[in-house]
């Protein structure tokens, strides 16, 4: 007797003395469960701090199936509330393991009507759903995030740090059916909520640009195309659409290339909006007088090539001014013959041509240009028309926003500020323009540009009561079979800026393979409609007129 | 004294309970609150407008078109110079 209350006094003693603090912790980390508690991800905002995308309290459903007791019940109660087939519920309800999603991101008042229902077995974890209210406004701007709430495209990804915030945790103590015991270690560590981005957008201007853009691509039958409005002061893109596009609360089943924003992923060789560049070098370079007329033909040979003007005409004196007018190809290789390679590439990259811009936006492309010390004498030939060199549509509307803003490169942004979760709002910083060329040089060329809507190749981009500056482009598309060009097919530009005289806003409008082909046709009105939506939703008014630019040919 | 202790346990509970009920209430109200907002951004969404205008017979004018008030020294009796000027171009 005494034998055996002596073991059990020695047991007990091992079991509360020494033992005790490891079957405390054996035992607490059998109850214990660590839930993690998400962050309230950040809202992105227009540039008026319009939500164009936040986040909305939700649940996800889950079943721990050893606990579920009747699994077609259970299936058929759910099934309605969580939109979803029965069978496909059971096979969940019956699978191994302790945890399966049943759904995830349901709403709070479906989540409140099944946990309503007590159905054992069933739980809920907290999570949140992405929201895009303005629908298909700038998706591929915006981007959109998983299932888990991570970016996965767009700003979304590019800023994922600043808006995915910091997930707390949860530590409880549970009892076997998965409820809290009470008096038992709740252990919480707060979430820290994701900053809020703030965009250059104007979503209103961004309507008006998409809605622009689709019936130009409807009308053209083209296959696709881009819009940028941007203010040339500052690089704030005001608008950016790339069509077709999608609806970001609704992408499953979306064709993945339709969430590129093309206007800053995908180069193309510019054609004739090209010319601006070399137009630049030549009265920068002061390669030749503005009034010099230089004697053009309809085609002329380089190396083994034949390249020609897009309509014959006979050989016409044209100055530096009526080449841009009439955007001559012959006319743009006589002059970039006269600046010589090594200046011609060099202006291409000053005016940040074969680099990102900075923008800060995922997947950037930074265009194509051949390295210097691989160009021939047709290289240099079709670069100053605009063909073999390919370029983003930010990367054009850049060069453009230059001439616009006395000659500075200023790099484009799309976000302008973030604001914390305690309400701190910071700014982005502006990053120095470059001097690029004069400004004497950026009037000059603006002349030119303005010349070129008045009495050349841009009328349809015409706007009355103010004078509008810019230049059309007629780019062939390499084909993707391997060598030359496709035929009859073009990507039509159209890229300018308005008033002339001070320039508020730069817009560059470009169609794929429209039915029309050149950019004075199907992308010159697609300009003048979404500039016409700029000038009233910025309050545009008209400005002095810059003069003409010494010419040859005779205008009306 | 131990009639006081329990008193005021029983005080910290209540107060407990009150708080965890206010802290309830705020979260409630904090996603009502976005509920409020995606419901304003929803309704005032671009689209949205555009297409109940157009429902409506609306659309956008052709082309731009500049009105300038009429200026001048402002009239010391008080009168309107616009209106009392059939000049006034609006």
């Amino acid at each position: 007797m005494v034998l055996a209350l002596g073991v059990v006094f020695v047991r007990l003693t091992v079991l509360q003395v020494s033992q005790a603090a490891d079957l405390r912790d054996r035992a607490v980390s059998q109850r214990a469960r660590t839930v993690e508690l998400p962050a309230q991800r950040g809202e992105i905002l227009d540039r008026s701090g319009e939500p164009l995308a936040l986040s909305m309290p939700a649940r996800d459903v889950y079943a721990d199936p050893r606990y579920v007791t009747d699994p077609w019940g259970t299936a058929r109660a759910l099934a309605p509330l969580l939109r979803r087939d029965p069978a496909s519920l059971v096979e969940l309800l019956r699978s191994e393991g302790s945890f399966v999603y049943l759904a995830r991101q349901v709403d709070l008042p479906a989540a409140e009507r099944i946990g309503d229902l007590e159905l054992p077995g069933i739980g809920f974890l907290e999570a949140s759903a992405r929201s895009y209210p303005a629908g298909a406004l700038a998706p591929q701007v915006l981007g959109f995030v998983g299932v888990d709430g991570g970016g996965l495209a767009g700003l979304e990804l590019g800023y994922e740090d600043l808006l995915a915030g910091t997930p707390g945790e949860r530590t409880q103590e549970l009892d076997p059916s998965g409820k809290p015991i009470a008096g038992g270690i709740d252990v919480e560590r707060q979430p820290i909520p994701g900053s809020s981005v703030v965009t250059t957008i104007d979503r209103e201007l961004q309507f008006q640009a998409q809605a622009a853009l689709e019936d130009a691509v409807t009308n053209q039958r083209a296959r696709g195309g881009t819009v940028i409005v941007m203010v040339p002061g500052t690089g704030e893109v005001l608008a950016m659409a790339s069509y077709p596009w999608f609806d970001p609360n609704a992408f499953a089943g979306t064709r993945p290339g339709v969430f590129r924003n093309r206007a800053v992923t995908d180069a193309f060789e510019p054609g004739s909006t090209n010319k601006v560049i070399t137009a630049a070098a030549a009265v920068q370079e002061r390669a030749l007088p503005l009034d010099e007329e230089l004697s053009v033909p309809w085609t002329m040979r380089v190396d083994e090539y034949t390249i020609h003007d897009a309509h014959p005409h006979p050989r016409l004196r044209m100055t530096l001014g009526d080449i841009i007018a009439e955007s001559s190809n012959i006319g743009a290789v006589l002059v970039a013959q006269r600046l010589g390679p090594s200046t011609m590439a060099s202006y291409l990259a000053r005016f940040g041509l074969g680099r990102t811009t900075g923008i800060g936006f995922p997947g950037e492309s930074p265009g194509i240009i051949q390295p210097l010390h691989e160009w021939s004498e047709a290289t240099l030939a079709t670069v100053a028309y605009g063909q073999g060199v390919a370029a983003t549509p930010l990367q054009m509307i850049s060069v453009y926003a230059t001439i616009a803003n006395r000659g500075r490169w200023v790099q484009p942004r799309l976000v302008s500020a973030t604001i914390g979760p305690d309400g701190t709002r910071r700014g982005v910083p502006l990053a120095p323009p470059r001097r690029v060329i004069s400004a004497d040089s950026a009037r000059t060329v603006t002349e030119m540009l303005a010349f070129a809507v008045e009495y050349g190749t841009g009328g349809n981009a015409r706007i009355v009561g103010y004078q509008v500056a810019g230049k059309t482009g007629t780019a062939r598309i390499p084909d993707p079979a391997g060598g030359g060009y496709l035929e009859g097919r073009y990507i039509a530009s159209f890229i300018g800026f308005l008033p002339a005289g001070r320039p508020e806003v730069v817009i560059a409008a470009i169609l794929d393979r429209p039915v029309q082909g050149y950019g004075g046709l199907a992308a010159a009105p697609l300009f003048q409609r979404v500039a016409r939506a700029a000038i009233a939703r910025l309050s545009i008014e008209p400005a002095e007129p810059v003069g003409l630019p010494p010419h040859a040919l005779p205008v009306p | 004294m131990v009639f006081g202790i329990v008193v005021l346990n029983v005080l910290l509970a209540q107060q407990s309970f009150r708080i965890d009920a206010a802290e309830r209430r705020l979260e409630a109200l904090a996603v009502e609150h976005l509920e409020l907002v995606e419901v304003q951004a929803t309704l005032s969404a671009p689209g949205r407008i555009a297409a109940w205008a157009s429902r409506h017979g609306m659309r956008l004018p052709d082309d731009i078109r500049i009105l300038r008030a009429p200026s001048g020294p402002a009239d010391p009796s008080g009168a309107d110079p616009a209106s009392t000027d059939g000049q006034g171009g609006w």
